[in-house]
């Protein structure tokens, strides 16, 4: 968190010397995943003793904060950072199963947007270095064994595809709804399956590829051009 | 700004952003394998191990018609419950849950089923004096994962400079894996275990295991299980398959789950029409498993440590008391391979319990004799449907779990310990996952 507020801090900061567009969003994220999706599906299939079944992970939270750098051409450029967070959570009898999964991004940015043609308009393809964590919890503790946590940590690229529409608030400020896809071509998190199912190699060989969509609101802190 | 256009424009983005990709996703996406599969076939299983009985649980659970086929007059297979003995109960056969990130970590958490880390201490038998840590660390040689020649622990050992003073300590170390030394691959021991992410930490319960796996799992399969009804053929040549008992009787099955120990499969105790493809046979023959033995010992003084490795007799002494409420004096002999193949030699439970309290009056100047009340001997190699200890991994093993474990024909399944690719061969958790595996394959090959 503090890191979060430094690294928030310093795009302010940039902003007053540099920056052609500051914007922070909050969105609604859905994930799909073949790989998390078998893991999960296979612990539910295997526990008859678990009544309400684990759900798989599907809906989470994302926030980002981008800042796009100064220039005056219709194509832009910037950095991005986000956080997305997505929970699947079951009750039982003496055993509530929680999948906290983690995933944080920094990513290059290419903005574009075309004031006499597409209006309010805008789209960003965004190139990301993703990481994320997994994380199980029983009846509201960190699972553990042998005194370590049970946790799977993931790395890979993604590529996110954005379309947003800028709607003026006040002077330079905006806000736009925005709608992204998403695909992470290759995701390695080995642990993930030990994580889920508690097994190693049985529900998958390799874990690639993570497709989300996002919905949301973007505000905007926005220079003339 | 103005505010009707707004909400034009979010309610636009909201359509095509969320509701398109999460109805058409959402809508395939099930939360349980094989949710929508409805099979009217018939399995049969065979063996009413931890295995059998657990496919037998999922089966039910899908409403899927089964029977599980047993050989003896109880079920639980290599484990099993003696309450007569001592002031506590007695795992007669697997009594160490191996790590609780499993399965059967997960029954335990549901059931609060009350389990204890069994961080007891270690002495050794060594140059004919109890010791409390040796001159070096063998262990880690064993547990090390690079530069592991495909040679037996006894050889390893020596390779590495452990020399005769040693040899019962290895013998310790192996009789773990429920092997001899001589005839366990460090390799291959090694190489399996890649995958486990169990965890290191060893359990025992309050109980018993037998005690686990009755209430939570048999419990819900009782019904369906006949015993005393020995396998001794297995005909798959036509669409329907044919087992046929010792008795003449015939049972019939569209799929079938064999989950016996991997002696019955090495022993030929069952024909198979048509035979076995010969890489599957010779898979099995390279699966080792060898003679195993656990006899208690009830004493009226605690002389003994809580662990004494280095026996010639026996190599692993445990007190059996550990992680129980009461404490009745019982010593276990855990006695594994050659050493197992010596006491049965003997012919007797006397006579093995006289060569045991033989050893432990040299260990303890003559106290074991001087308190001894009674004794149990559960031999499993004698046990005509288990025949041994459980599988281990023999030098040149190569990948003989991953053939052994193919099905045949799309009607044959194999569960079991002996069956577990993924490393947890040995334990009953590794046993219970092939149970589940080998039903996700039949309605994988149903589905197909």
């Amino acid at each position: 968190m503090r890191n979060y507020i430094i690294i928030l801090s310093l795009f302010f900061i940039c902003n007053k010397i540099n920056a052609q567009e500051l914007k922070v969003d909050i969105s609604y994220k859905y994930l799909y995943s073949n790989q998390w999706d078998k893991a999960i599906q296979t612990y539910n299939f295997s526990r008859p003793f678990i009544a309400e079944k684990q759900p798989l992970l599907m809906h989470g939270l994302n926030s980002s904060l981008s800042y796009i750098f100064k220039t005056s051409k219709k194509f832009k450029h910037g950095i991005n950072i986000s956080y997305s967070y997505f929970k699947s959570n079951s009750e039982n009898e003496n055993f509530e199963n929680n999948l906290n999964l983690h995933f944080l991004n920094l990513g290059y940015i290419l903005h574009y947007e075309n004031k006499e043609k597409w209006k309010g308009l805008y789209t960003d393809l965004i190139i990301s270095a993703t990481s994320s964590g997994l994380f199980r919890q029983i009846n509201g503790e960190p699972f553990e064994y042998d005194e370590t946590t049970s946790k799977a940590f993931g790395i890979g690229g993604d590529l996110n595809f954005k379309l947003g529409y800028y709607l003026k608030l006040k002077d330079k400020y905006f806000i736009s709804p925005f709608i992204s896809v998403a695909y992470t071509p290759y995701l390695f998190s080995p642990n993930s399956e030990p994580v889920i199912n508690q097994t190693k190699g049985l529900t998958s060989k390799n874990w690639t590829g993570i497709l989300t969509t996002q919905i949301g609101i973007t505000f905007h802190i926005k220079k003339n051009d | 700004m103005d505010r009707r256009y707004f909400i034009k424009q979010s309610t636009l983005l909201s359509i095509g952003g969320l509701l398109i990709p999460s109805t058409s996703l959402t809508a395939c996406r099930k939360e349980t394998l094989f949710d929508d599969i409805n099979y009217n076939g018939k399995v049969l299983i065979i063996g009413a191990g931890a295995a059998g009985l657990y496919a037998g649980y999922i089966l039910k659970s899908k409403g899927i018609n089964f029977q599980i086929l047993e050989a003896s007059s109880s079920y639980g297979g290599r484990l099993g419950k003696l309450t007569n003995f001592a002031n506590f109960p007695i795992d007669l056969g697997a009594q160490w849950l191996h790590g609780k990130n499993n399965i059967l970590g997960d029954i335990i958490q549901k059931t609060k089923t009350k389990i204890i880390i069994d961080n007891s201490e270690e002495s050794y038998w060594f140059t004919n004096q109890i010791i409390s840590s040796l001159p070096k660390d063998i262990n880690a040689i064993f547990i090390r994962e690079d530069n592991v020649p495909d040679v037996s622990f006894k050889d390893f050992a020596v390779q590495e400079g452990y020399g005769n003073d040693y040899a019962n300590i290895v013998e310790g170390i192996a009789g773990d894996s429920g092997a001899s030394a001589s005839k366990i691959s460090a390799y291959w021991k090694i190489k399996e275990e890649e995958n486990w992410n169990s965890g290191d930490d060893d359990f025992k319960f309050q109980d018993t295991y037998f005690d686990l796996i009755d209430k939570h799992i048999a419990s819900e399969v009782k019904d369906k299980i006949t015993q005393n009804t020995i396998v001794t053929k297995i005909d798959y040549s036509q669409t329907n398959i044919v087992v046929t008992d010792s008795n003449n009787n015939t049972y019939n099955a569209d799929k079938l789950i064999i989950t016996v120990p991997i002696t019955v499969l090495k022993t030929n105790d069952i024909q198979f029409i048509p035979a076995l493809p010969s890489e599957k046979t010779e898979a099995f023959s390279k699966i080792g498993m060898e003679a195993g033995m656990k006899v208690f010992m009830k004493f009226n003084n605690k002389f003994f440590d809580q662990n004494i490795i280095g026996g010639n007799i026996c190599a692993a002494y445990a007190d059996e008391s550990v992680g129980k409420v009461v404490d009745d004096k019982v010593l276990l002999a855990f006695v594994m391979g050659e050493q197992a193949e010596y006491l049965t030699s003997l012919g007797n439970d006397n006579a093995i319990t006289n060569a045991l309290l033989q050893e432990l009056d040299i260990m303890y100047n003559g106290q074991a004799t001087a308190s001894f009340i009674a004794s149990h001997v559960q031999n499993w190699t004698t046990n005509p449907f288990i025949k041994g200890a459980y599988s281990y991994s023999t030098v040149g093993m190569g990948n003989a779990r991953t053939v052994a474990a193919k099905t045949v024909d799309n009607k044959l399944f194999f569960a079991g310990e002996a069956m577990n690719i993924n490393g947890h061969h040995q334990t009953v958790h590794g046993a219970v996952e092939t149970g589940y595996r080998e039903v996700i394959n039949i309605l994988a090959s149903i589905k197909k």
